[in-house]
């Protein structure tokens, strides 16, 4: 009896883990709270148009043209400011028990992410092309650019990690840096008020 | 405000060695001190550092000198703690503070403190694209502060000093691009005779690796090797009008280590006028970027508009 009460055991936890594992595509992340211009969810190769309201989820692509800006609030508070000229996946995303797994993709454009602070374990990472920035909670911008990246920190900190070296800083408050396609980070810097104001300026969904 | 005599901060072997191992132990992981876009400019042991910022740093230094009478000189081993505060963005304040130890021929040791200094630097010119930029300070010397045992002058001094640093990145040199070179040019004015006025001008020429490995191409050289830039110093120091003293003049090579918000630097003291000492010193200098390890706290400018 005792073995069948550890098999049940396992298989519930297993259950309850399943939730946070990827393959959800259609499990929901967060919904749209401000949305300028003509942006579009592709799913599966269909596209939607976003408005107001609108849920996000896992597996979305978030297509933000020119001249067009979008907000999203996370399920766990956070909340993701996207820059026109942006191409971003919700690759995974699970938030539950003052538990947080997220993992954006940016393949191209600048974005904004107030992170918010969870009790429990947390990961929240966004993918480029070149590598991956990862933080715990803090305000923070992120732009992927053909062959390179870069990070600017408002409040927390981040970690830089170049895909190809898989050599990694940490960029305080106020810093930032840049990343190189096959290269190492650039050493953090401090940011000028006119590059935060610039990435500010550019994520601001009025 | 002081010379390459004045700025050989001095260090016990020991301390060296201790120091030298660690950073051979600690983990790569660049910081920054003084950047002009992707530019970082290593802290300088020799040259005044080149634009404001908040740091904390402890430089020490020994040189031999030539004693020729009794009471003279045979060593100078100094202590340097400097604190730099910025006030805006561009606009930053120093406070530097030496003690000296001082071996004579034929007399007791003795030692003591230097002058107090304080200087006001001015982030005039920052030209990302270029690695560039440009500073403008206003150091004093407050004399009477220091002991006259160890040569502290009872005259105050003022200097004018004009900072520049620019990172050859931006040009096509290909493994040339980590190279950077800053350069300070300075007048001191004494408050009255017989201290006379004098021109400060110093000149640094890096090449840094962790640069190369960032901006050029990766190597995936070893950890130590990585955060390194090696870099070669000058500072000249010439009285202004003749009869007035004599131009004492020091050639530092060394190495800078990076690590996340600290920065270790060692260098040889050459000295190439006999003003400047007799025989090879040893200066080494530990930096901590206050702005990197309490960058929402200390480390953050007194007016800030973030």
């Amino acid at each position: 009896m005792p073995r069948r009460l550890g098999l049940m055991l396992a298989m519930a936890a297993l259950l309850t883990a399943l939730p946070l594992r990827a393959p959800a595509a259609a499990s929901s992340a967060g919904l749209v709270v401000g949305v300028a211009g003509r942006c579009v969810a592709e799913t599966g190769g269909v596209e939607r148009p976003l408005k107001l309201g609108d849920p996000i989820a896992v597996g979305d692509t978030l297509v933000v043209p020119a001249a067009a800006r979008l907000k999203l609030r996370l399920s766990a508070g956070s909340v993701i400011s996207v820059a026109s000229g942006t191409r971003l996946t919700i690759t995974a995303y699970a938030a539950e028990a003052g538990h947080r797994e997220a993992r954006l993709s940016l393949a191209g454009g600048l974005l904004r992410a107030v992170v918010s602070a969870v009790a429990g374990p947390s990961r929240f990472e966004v993918d480029t092309a070149t590598g991956t920035a990862a933080v715990r909670s803090t305000d923070w911008f992120v732009e992927a650019k053909p062959g390179s990246m870069q990070v600017g920190v408002l409040a927390g900190s981040v970690s830089l990690e170049s895909r190809a070296t898989g050599r990694e800083v940490t960029i305080p408050a106020r810093w930032g840096a840049r990343l190189e396609a096959g290269r190492d980070p650039v050493p953090p810097r401090l940011w000028t008020p006119e590059e935060f104001a610039n990435v500010i300026s550019r994520t601001t969904l009025h | 405000v002081s010379g390459p005599r004045d700025q050989a901060k001095r260090m016990p072997r020991s301390v060296a060695a201790l120091l030298a191992s660690a950073l051979l132990l600690a983990p790569v992981a660049a910081g920054a001190y003084t950047a002009a876009g992707d530019r970082q400019f290593p802290a300088t042991l020799i040259l005044p550092q080149i634009a404001p910022t908040d740091e904390f740093y402890a430089n020490f230094a020994t040189q031999p000198d030539a004693a020729a009478t009794p009471g003279a000189a045979r060593r100078d081993t100094d202590l340097s703690l400097v604190y730099n505060k910025t006030i805006t963005d561009r606009l930053g304040v120093q406070f530097d503070s030496d003690f000296t130890w001082r071996d004579r021929l034929a007399a007791p040791s003795t030692s003591g403190w230097q002058n107090l200094a304080t200087t006001v630097k001015y982030l005039a010119v920052l030209d990302p694209a270029h690695e560039m930029l440009v500073s403008l300070g206003l150091g004093r010397e407050w004399g009477d502060t220091g002991s006259v045992r160890v040569g502290a002058s009872s005259i105050g001094a003022t200097t004018g000093t004009v900072y520049l640093g620019k990172g050859l990145g931006d040009l096509d040199l290909g493994m040339l691009r980590p190279l950077a070179f800053a350069t300070t040019v300075g007048y001191q004015v004494a408050d009255r005779d017989p201290r006379p006025d004098l021109v400060q001008t110093g000149f640094v020429l890096e090449y840094s690796v962790p640069y190369l490995e960032s901006k050029v191409r990766a190597f995936n050289l070893p950890d130590p090797v990585r955060a390194m830039t090696p870099m070669v110093e000058t500072f000249v120091t010439t009285p202004a009008g003749a009869g007035r003293g004599v131009t004492s003049a020091v050639l530092g090579p060394g190495i800078s280590y990076a690590g996340a918000g600290w920065e270790f630097g060692i260098e040889a003291m050459l000295p190439l006028t006999r003003a400047a000492g007799r025989g090879v010193g040893v200066t080494a200098q530990l930096h901590i970027a206050l702005d990197y390890v309490f960058p929402e706290s200390i480390g953050r400018p007194l007016l800030s508009p973030q």
